[in-house]
């Protein structure tokens, strides 16, 4: 275990946890950074503690989410496949590529990620008319007291997102919401609480699939990932009741502000 | 529309299961300073997605929407196989 006191990973796991379950990035994205720069961890460790919390977050948000029906099952399970599929091929083929590859590479997609979304942030994907047919994926969500209609577009997009969404996750260990929540709100017409819920509640099973092949190894910190784990848990509960409370659009800056800051990171660690 | 909602009620006991039992483990293990717990708290956690896949396909089938009975049995499959290699580590 590294030298930082268990309180300390605790509420680092409270913190990522809370923001990762409002955004439905699963919070690995900023807790693999943090595990590697503030405490000095091992990547593979960290990448490790990363997906047991991303596990954790996903299994508590998907609690609550599905209460509130913002969870469409269905579009969860068709990108569920692709995303597994790429969770596993990440996990085992993660000992093959440099660090720096993985940075940059990684650095380059939340770059292009964050302008996509910042571009789109007042795209509203809702129908008004909710007598129309939603189609085999769509559904219904409440705003503001009132019922509207969203359909899936573009699905082979989607679930070519899905599978690289996966890849990363296993490789880097960051959930893959990173890339799914921007793919399906920008482009694919899933209203952003829908797009973050649905993520949320496959990248635990995508951690999961990576996970199991990092147990394996023993490259587990049980102490460490234990602690996080720990306050991952509550962070999650409370971050998914806080995403009923923030605006849509907030939400979709909020998110494009992250993964440009993100990205600047990850580009200066592999450059 | 029930069923949908049913099955929504399954997904979250099982996960809300998964998680108590996780934590506590994960719990005593910090402590009471021992491994043993944390090596089972974190096995649980992991064991929780696929918990919740193996309701889904269960759930799907009862209401006969077959495509994805189908597709929850594959990603059922991705994770058996992911428990497999694990194994041979």
């Amino acid at each position: 275990m590294t030298l930082a006191s268990p309180w300390f990973l605790v509420s680092m796991g409270m913190a990522t946890g809370l923001i990762g379950s409002l955004l439905g990035l699963g919070g690995g994205v900023f807790l693999v950074p943090l595990l590697t720069l503030a405490i000095g961890a091992p990547i593979r460790v960290a990448i490790a503690a990363s997906l047991i919390s991303v596990i954790a977050t996903a299994s508590a948000s998907a609690t609550v989410n599905l209460k509130r029906g913002l969870v469409n099952m269905r579009l969860g399970l068709a990108l569920e496949v692709a995303t597994s599929i790429g969770g596993l091929l990440g996990g085992i083929t993660s000992s093959l590529l440099s660090h720096r590859q993985l940075f940059v590479g990684f650095g380059l997609t939340l770059s292009a990620m964050g302008i996509v979304m910042a571009a789109r942030s007042s795209r509203r994907n809702i129908i008004a008319d909710v007598d129309l047919d939603p189609g085999l994926l769509g559904g219904r969500i409440e705003e503001g007291g009132r019922t509207y209609l969203y359909r899936a577009k573009r699905l082979p997009l989607a679930l070519c997102s899905s599978l690289v969404a996966g890849a990363i996750s296993g490789l880097l260990g960051v959930g893959g919401g990173i890339i799914k929540v921007p793919v399906l709100s920008a482009f694919c017409g899933i209203p952003i609480r829908v797009a973050a819920s649905t993520s949320t509640f496959m990248i635990g099973v995508t951690a999961a699939a990576s996970a199991f092949i990092y147990f394996g190894r023993g490259q587990i910190d049980l102490p460490l990932t234990a602690a996080i784990a720990i306050g991952t848990l509550p962070g999650s509960l409370i971050g998914a009741r806080l995403s009923d409370k923030v605006h849509a659009r907030s939400l979709k800056v909020i998110m494009a502000f992250v993964l440009i800051l993100v990205a600047g990171r990850m580009l200066m660690e592999g450059l | 529309m029930r069923d949908t909602l049913r099955l929504d009620r399954a997904v979250e006991a099982v996960l809300t299961l998964g998680l108590t039992i996780g934590a506590l483990l994960l719990l005593t293990g910090l402590i009471l300073g021992q491994l043993a717990p944390l090596r089972w708290g974190i096995v649980a956690l992991m064991l929780t997605p696929v918990a919740r896949v193996v309701v889904v396909t269960v759930g799907m089938f009862l209401r006969r929407d077959l495509i994805f009975g189908v597709l929850s049995l594959g990603i059922l499959l991705v994770l058996a196989t992911s428990i497999l290699v694990s194994l041979r580590f």
